[in-house]
């Protein structure tokens, strides 16, 4: 397989390395018929925050060449040495580019983001015409792998972030987000993932405060929220569901006692607490009241580690189904050879010109039996003489048009199909 | 496929009363039969109001015991006693019976609601947290079913006190199993009381809930075992 893939990743360099090879769109449309020009006939690039990689398929594909067009077209200087780049060629590199479907060589093991961003990379060759036939077929692969990661196995499942982690646990508490509301006190990072998360699970009323009023109000104009004045958020935490706080201070933003109050006021059940801050913003002992959950970072931590390491079991399944997808790429790659295919459609007619010669045979004289037999081996020879000329005589197509060539043979014929279905006729 | 199941139990129970001519609540057995189609009748009621399946699992197979034990031992009963035969009586079994699987089933989401409950406030997300619903939904379901569980029991009082009347001259309203059935009707009705004037919330609730469960179960066994009274037939 001239497969070759040459890419940057957190695996190999830093942020400030990666982000010098970060392609945007309008770059990738702009490089890959520069790579085509250079007669690699496929190509697909791809780029995302942690990773930059580059796919090409030609008989003359050479990592030397891919790496430096690589570092060419991004006019990178120096700083990017070859240690900082990873390189695979044939089975390895489709291998690679599975792994990375899958989701288990992202930052964030089961990243389900991965996907997409390799489809868009995908789609972008395909606007300008650089994943023919291969890419086509081996693209594809790595989206079933994705998807079948996914649905067979646990790899995406829990969350693996403190934000994230809190909302999940949202969802355990209460039935229909879209009828709660939810308090964000502070405007720190985690605050505002928090905020984001609430906001993409379509949660109800969403305040922001903060000491500093400005920040609450820019926090919620970015997660589409309402700002409340920091003195007087206490008034509305009886209509409150959910409240995240990650403000410093010395002293508790809540209190027992403020809690038991809110409980007394509120007409549901359920009060979930979130304290991000540190030091602690909510009395520890709040836990200890009748409907109150209150997380504090290190139990919400506690839940991320413990997913991640159910995401870690999981890697020996993923690694069976990307060894079976590999495999079965494997085979079609293989079944694209002109030589066995020319003896399959060989084989295939004269199976059928025997099985019609033996069915008739009886309608004809003794004496012109023999003649039939020879008139239609040679009616059957003269059919198959060009297209197995065609075949035979590839050598001025590319390797993916010639592999296209033969793949539209063993489908218009069925030679695939049809093996199959005589065997298990047999 | 619930649904089916529940019409071919329903045939089979209309089935009985025609042949052998009295509703089939005068055993035991033919009280198990009718109580696993009254769970069942009762689950498919809440699993339709609140959209949620998780929990067929626990309800069903209490049903499916239930039956079991019926199927196994139920007998052909032709003679009964004739005050047995009433529709009156009908009608109040019929509505304990399935003011009583409502109770069952009520219990049993009280009690999953504090499994997850403890759960959550431990931070211990085992298999039950991935399982089963959410707690408010539990709450709901659990809130559906004592509702239901109340009014049956309201109904099977006011039936009996009627069929008391037209057949009994002897009663006493101060046999054991009516004031039992009474008190288990007085919890759940302060119960219902009690949630929607905010009184009670979440895990209090739920407390009573399976409280108010191990007394019906009480009144249902252990007086019926060791009290004797107008009310007992065989």
């Amino acid at each position: 397989m001239n497969l070759v893939c040459i890419g940057i990743s957190h695996h190999t360099a830093p942020l400030e390395l990666r982000e010098k090879l970060w392609y945007s769109n309008e770059e990738i449309l702009a490089a890959l018929p520069l790579l085509k020009a250079q007669g690699f006939t496929e190509c697909v690039l791809f780029s995302t925050c942690n990773r930059t990689e580059l796919y090409a398929y030609d008989a003359n594909a050479r990592v030397e060449s891919l790496t430096q067009f690589f570092l060419k077209q991004k006019s990178v200087d120096g700083s990017i040495q070859p240690a900082h780049l990873f390189s695979y060629a044939g089975h390895a590199a489709v291998e690679h580019l599975f792994k990375v479907a899958a989701g288990i060589d992202s930052m964030i093991m089961g990243d389900v983001q991965i996907l997409a961003q390799i489809k868009s990379g995908f789609s972008l060759a395909n606007q300008s015409t650089t994943a023919g036939f291969f890419m086509n077929k081996l693209f594809q692969s790595a989206f079933h792998v994705g998807k079948r990661s996914r649905s067979e196995t646990h790899i995406s499942e829990g969350a693996i972030s403190v934000s994230y982690a809190a909302v999940e646990l949202a969802q355990h508490i209460f039935d229909d987000l879209r009828k709660k509301s939810a308090l964000v006190i502070g405007a720190g990072d985690t605050a505002q993932l928090t905020a984001k998360h609430l906001k993409g699970k379509d949660i109800g009323n969403l305040f922001i405060t903060n000491r500093t009023t400005e920040r609450a109000e820019a926090l919620a104009k970015m997660v589409g929220g309402h700002a409340i004045p920091f003195d007087t958020f206490s008034e509305k935490l009886s209509d409150i569901d959910i409240i995240i706080s990650s403000v410093q201070s010395e002293q508790y933003v809540l209190n027992r006692t403020d809690i038991e109050k809110i409980i007394k006021n509120r007409h549901t059940s359920a009060l979930f607490l979130i304290d991000i801050g540190v030091p602690r913003n909510i009395d520890p002992a709040a836990k200890n009241v009748d409907n109150v959950f209150l997380y504090d970072l290190d139990s919400l931590n506690v839940m991320v580690s413990e997913n991640i390491e159910k995401r870690r079991e999981e890697i020996p399944k993923i690694q069976s189904i990307i060894a079976e997808e590999v495999a079965e790429l494997e085979r079609w790659n293989s079944s694209l050879q002109a030589t066995p295919t020319i003896a399959a459609l060989n084989e295939l007619i004269e199976h059928i010109r025997k099985e019609e010669v033996e069915k008739n045979i009886n309608r004809f004289d003794s004496k012109d039996r023999e003649l039939v037999e020879l008139v239609t081996k040679r009616i059957v020879n003269k059919i198959l003489h060009a297209p197995i000329v065609n075949l035979r005589n590839g050598h001025d197509d590319s390797k993916a048009e010639q592999q296209q060539k033969i793949s539209l043979v063993r489908k218009l014929f069925g030679i695939d199909t049809t093996r199959k279905e005589r065997s298990n006729g047999s | 496929m619930l649904l089916g199941i529940i019409i071919l139990h329903l045939i089979y129970l209309f089935a009985r009363t025609v042949a052998f001519d009295h509703p089939p609540v005068t055993t035991v057995f033919e009280i198990l039969s009718v109580l696993a189609f009254s769970v069942a009748v009762a689950y498919a009621f809440i699993e339709r109001r609140s959209k949620s399946k998780e929990t067929g699992y626990f309800i069903l197979n209490i049903a499916f015991f239930f039956q079991l034990g019926s199927s196994l031992f139920i007998k052909d009963l032709l003679e009964v006693p004739q005050i047995l035969r009433s529709s009156w009586f009908g009608l109040h079994v019929a509505s304990a019976l399935l003011g009583y699987a409502a109770i069952t089933i009520s219990a049993v989401y009280g009690f999953l609601y504090l499994m997850l409950y403890h759960q959550i406030k431990a931070s211990n997300f085992g298999v039950i947290y991935k399982k089963l619903p959410n707690l408010e939904t539990l709450e709901k379901m659990n809130f559906t079913a004592v509702t239901m569980a109340f009014g049956l029991l309201t109904l099977a009082i006011i039936v009996g006190f009627i069929w008391l009347q037209k057949t009994f001259s002897d009663y006493s309203l101060s046999d054991p199993k009516l004031i039992g059935t009474f008190i288990v009707w007085a919890v759940y009705g302060i119960g219902i009381l009690a949630k929607k004037t905010g009184e009670l919330k979440g895990r209090k609730v739920m407390l009573l809930s399976v409280t108010g469960f191990v007394i019906a179960v009480f009144s249902m066994t252990v007086i019926n075992m060791f009290f004797s009274g107008f009310h007992k037939f065989n």
